[in-house]
């Protein structure tokens, strides 16, 4: 897992950006985990660049200090940085949220304050509700973007847990 | 990170097969101001382009292949101010690589793996104040060669390999130098001599930047004496311990700024008490900033080194043992930022001048504190619940210019802001006001610059909500209501405001004068109302008027003739998100889009709701001609029905003339079974019976007559009989004139049917008999009879014998005339 974890990491912190050509393929879709009954796969949707992520201990009974990592290379300089997440399952919405992640004053996290072209690596808990994932598909969009509503980064995550 | 390896084996082919897939491309850069600014970003360049005008000052060349800067790279640039090198894998810097960038400002290196740095490579630069060297692998500061950048104030070498905190002497060359950004190096001890260049150069004042270093010892007396602008030390000490004995350390520093604590994901210490601080007694300190500690903290002891400091800033710290603070501090300013109070502090602090309260825990009430110096509150975002707001006797201050209440729970108006005139910001948004509109809430506040109210469930029904508000140059009150959705005159008195913003109110109608007094607003913002027309009289006031947004209402039309008293100030108009009707009916306003084009706000994204053909389509494309096009089918259509009716209308009037018409053609002459048709009122029945058909129907030669009573066939219509059997089977008609004749309305039908079929039959086929002398009053009403008999001959029917036979002889004569020779006419006569 964690070897699996570092060439993620390196490939994507590493591969070099996309020349934003339009007839581009899609970029691949990857495996952040899967173990206890559950599976999480996402696919960058940001046209400029892939990310790395990975959770640690997944399962179907999401702790509440879930573990990931995420490396990314900032395209955008990040003095405010904001967290949505629209979670689908069956084509319906069942959550939208819009999280605050870094602000001017006296960030919370290291990373804030980043300027474009310096590496973020993530390594670390996120706060969530640690409830049990009922059986099922659900898609969710990630989408990280700045104070100016340019996109940081971007993931079609689909999570299986059965 | 570790990294097995093996995994290069798999890498070095990867990267290979990745970078065979991207071949090399010219694109042309991105002009983001022409001549001045050009982005070049990730567009696979392997060298500097040089299609580029040479008055280029801002330059991004981030994310591309350059590799290797040789010297005079940019010599085609002699102008630039901004150069973006962030990830252009340089691996080398040769010298004199920026030379000639006499302007150059900003030069950013971020990312590159530089490996070798010429002595010369900065050389020139004469104007550089910012220099970003952010993971470029610098192992120290002593071999960066940039001793000579006289103008540098910012130097940022944070995330590199950095292990000592020595500053090179060439420091002493740099005077204006203010920021220092060290952190997420190795740097682990800090000793006196590292510090050499501050003790002997006192002028500089810097701001220096250590977080993120794994410090552990910092020498005692490496400080003393030192004046530094800022320090932060966040994340840079692995145990409560090592940050005990490096802030010791410190002692002698004197700093405007210190900034200490972790950062959420950066967290080491996990027993953090308050003994860690202590050593704070021995700095001077201005302001002093802790944040991001996971531990709870228990006590106010924490801050007994801090007493004297101006400004406190403690952001994300568990102070929910903490239950306020006393009058032993001189702070001056106190922020408190998502710090878990359970409880609204105690405060009594008498020189605090400036206290903030946010992101605390939901379901706070507000208590009220002694705060006789406070200028500035801010207690937004705490779900914070207030039952009385607000008057002096809740902060036992009459200084207070800026109240920010914004992002809380309910907040009860009860008092009028008394011993709070000198109030200048007010902001509510997003709470939930009550008893809002039940008084002049505002009266007192006489000075009152600011007002936001937006989205606090307010109803305005009370039309003095704002008076007093004399001052008032910005009111937002976006997501309210008012009462019945009109907008009634409650904006009196407000001649300074210049900002008013009223979306999302639900708003119908606007009263007429409502706007009256506000003749300095320059923005009105009416935008996400339920506005169905553009109603333009109520702006017609606003002298000042810069920028009016209408866009997200449903706005069909505007009334033509209003659009005139638009406000000439106008420069911004938005009507975009409406559901305009693209009709003829409003063809003058669609026409006025057209022209007024320069003034509307993303007119091209004005689309057409209606009719269901159009929707979509935008209001400009909308044509005239379809409406001209309309027009002449409807004059068209107009005439055509004018003329079937008119048609119809003469076929009603003539019907029977034509069944003449039709009788005419159809009967030829010759066939004729009666010699005349005899026109007469039933009243001279007798003379008819007696006298005319004796004479005429058994003398010589004998003519056959048709007489209605006689020869009418039962039956048919009186009408069709008059014309069939009367008209169309005659040769001649005889109309016998009386008083009688002219009262009766069959007789004067029958007359005029015989005047339209002489005129069809053009002969001469009327015999006029006149019975009796007819009354001239009753003969004037016809006409046409009249002036027929003037003009005519006719018979008259006299008494006298020789009269009588001059008559038939006249009669016989006429009645002859055209009559054709029948064999049974030649026997009867023998």
């Amino acid at each position: 897992m964690e070897g699996f974890t570092a060439v993620l990491l390196i490939w994507t912190l590493i591969a070099p950006g996309s020349s934003g050509g339009s007839g581009r393929e899609a970029w691949p879709t990857h495996l952040a985990c899967r173990e206890g009954g559950l599976e999480v796969l996402y696919q960058s949707c940001d046209p400029l660049q892939d990310f790395g992520l990975s959770m640690d201990q997944c399962s179907k009974q999401l702790k509440s200090n879930l573990n990931i990592r995420f490396g990314i290379i900032l395209r955008e300089d990040i003095k405010e940085l904001f967290l949505d997440i629209a979670l689908t399952a069956k084509g319906s919405s069942i959550l939208n949220y819009s999280y605050p992640i870094c602000e001017e004053d006296q960030p919370k996290f290291s990373f804030c304050g980043r300027r474009k072209g310096e590496q973020i690596y993530y390594a670390g808990p996120v706060n969530n509700l640690g409830v049990d994932i009922p059986k099922g598909e659900y898609q969710v969009l990630l989408e990280l973007y700045t104070e100016s509503r340019a996109t940081v980064a971007c993931a079609n995550a689909t999570i299986i847990s059965f | 990170m570790m990294f097995p390896s093996h995994l290069a084996g798999t890498l070095i082919p990867a990267m290979a097969f990745l970078s065979c897939l991207r071949p090399e491309s010219w694109e042309p850069c991105m002009e983001v101001v022409p001549n001045i600014t050009y982005q070049c970003m990730d567009l696979n360049l392997y060298k500097i382009p040089d299609n580029l005008p040479s008055s280029t000052k801002n330059l991004d060349l981030s994310f591309n292949h350059l590799r290797h800067l040789g010297s005079h790279s940019f010599s085609n640039f002699p102008e630039l101010q901004v150069l973006d090198l962030s990830r252009c894998e340089i691996q080398v810097i040769e010298d004199d690589a920026y030379q000639s960038l006499n302007h150059l400002s900003t030069l950013i290196l971020t990312g590159n793996p530089i490996q070798s740095l010429a002595l010369g490579a900065f050389s020139g630069l004469p104007s550089l104040q910012k220099l970003v060297a952010v993971e470029t692998n610098l192992i120290s500061l002593e071999n960066f060669p940039i001793g000579h950048l006289k103008s540098l104030k910012e130097l940022n070498v944070a995330h590199n390999f950095i292990h000592s905190f020595k500053l090179p002497g060439y420091f002493s060359n740099l005077p204006k130098l203010e920021h220092l950004d060290l952190s997420k190096n190795n740097i682990q001890n800090i000793y006196h001599k590292d510090l050499h260049i501050l003790h002997q150069n006192s002028s500089l004042n810097l701001s220096v930047d250590l977080s993120m270093n794994p410090i552990v010892f910092i020498q005692p007396g490496s400080f003393k004496g030192i004046r530094l602008h800022e320090l932060t030390l966040r994340s840079s000490f692995d145990s409560m311990n090592i940050m005990k004995t490096c802030i010791q350390g410190l002692a002698g520093l004197e700093v405007h700024r210190l900034v200490l604590g972790e950062f959420r994901n950066e967290r080491n210490m996990n027993d953090f008490d308050k003994s860690a601080l202590e050593g704070l007694c021995n700095l001077v300190i201005e302001e002093f900033s802790l944040a991001n500690l996971e531990e709870s903290l228990k006590d106010a002891e924490l801050f007994h080194c801090l007493t004297n400091v101006s400004a406190i800033s403690l952001v994300s710290l568990g102070l929910y043992h903490l239950k306020g603070f006393h009058n032993k501090y001189g702070w001056r300013s106190l922020e408190l930022v998502n710090c878990e109070f359970e409880q609204f502090p105690t405060l009594e602090l008498f020189s605090l001048e400036r206290f903030i309260l946010t992101e605390n825990k939901d379901g706070l009430t507000f208590a009220e504190v002694t705060l006789p110096s406070l200028e500035y509150l801010d207690l937004s975002k705490n779900g914070l619940s207030f039952k009385g707001c607000c008057s002096y006797d809740d902060f036992s201050t009459n200084r207070l210019t800026h109240l920010d209440l914004s992002f809380n729970g309910v907040i009860i108006m009860s008092s009028n802001f008394l011993g709070l005139e000198g109030l200048q910001h007010l902001d509510f948004r997003h709470s939930n006001l009550k008893q809002a509109s039940d008084f002049s809430v505002f009266l007192s506040l006489k000075n009152l610059r600011y007002l936001d109210i937006s989205y606090t469930h307010t109803r305005v029904v009370f039309h003095g909500i704002f008076a007093g508000l004399v001052s008032l140059e910005i009111l937002k009150m976006a997501g309210n209501s008012f009462q019945d959705n009109v907008l009634p005159d409650v904006f009196k008195e407000m001649n300074n405001l210049t900002f008013l913003d009223l979306s999302a109110c639900q708003l119908e109608q606007v009263t007429q004068e409502v706007f009256n007094s506000l003749s300095s607003l320059r923005l009105l913002n009416m935008s996400h109302n339920n506005l169905l027309t553009l109603d333009i009289l109520p702006y017609k006031s606003l002298q000042s008027l810069h920028v009016l947004d209408c866009s997200f209402n449903r706005i069909v039309a505007s009334k033509n003739q209003e659009l005139q008293y638009f406000p000439s100030s106008l420069t911004f108009l938005n009507l975009t998100q409406n559901d305009f009707a693209c009709v003829c009916e409003h063809q003058s306003f669609l026409q006025w889009v057209k022209d007024q084009r320069q003034l509307l706000v993303e007119a091209e994204q004005m689309l057409c709701a209606s009719p269901l053909d159009m929707r979509g389509i935008p209001v400009l494309s909308f044509r005239n001609a379809t409406c001209q096009m309309s027009k002449t089918i409807i004059g068209v259509s107009v005439v055509t029905l004018l003329v079937v009716s008119v048609v119809l209308v003469l076929v009603y009037k003539f019907y029977f003339h034509l069944m003449l018409l039709a009788g005419c053609k159809k009967h030829s002459r010759g066939e004729s079974t009666y010699d005349a048709f005899v026109i007469y009122s039933s009243q001279d029945e007798d003379w008819v019976r007696n006298e005319l058909v004796k004479n005429l129907e058994e003398g010589v030669p004998p003519f056959r007559l048709c007489l209605h009573y006689r020869d009418f066939i039962p039956g048919v219509a009186i009408a069709s009989n008059i014309i069939q059997e009367g008209f169309h089977k005659s040769r001649k008609v005889i109309v016998v004139v009386s008083n009688h004749f002219l009262q009766s309305r069959w007789c004067i039908f029958e007359y005029e049917i015989a005047q339209t079929w002489q005129f069809l039959s053009s002969r001469a086929g009327i015999i006029f008999i006149v019975l009796q002398k007819v009354e001239k009053s009753l003969l004037r009403q016809q006409v046409e009879l009249y002036c027929l008999l003037k003009r005519n001959t006719y018979l008259e029917w006299e008494d006298s014998v020789l009269g009588r036979h001059i008559f038939w002889r006249r009669l016989r004569k006429a009645l002859l005339d055209g009559k054709p020779w029948s064999p049974e006419g030649t026997e009867g006569a023998e």
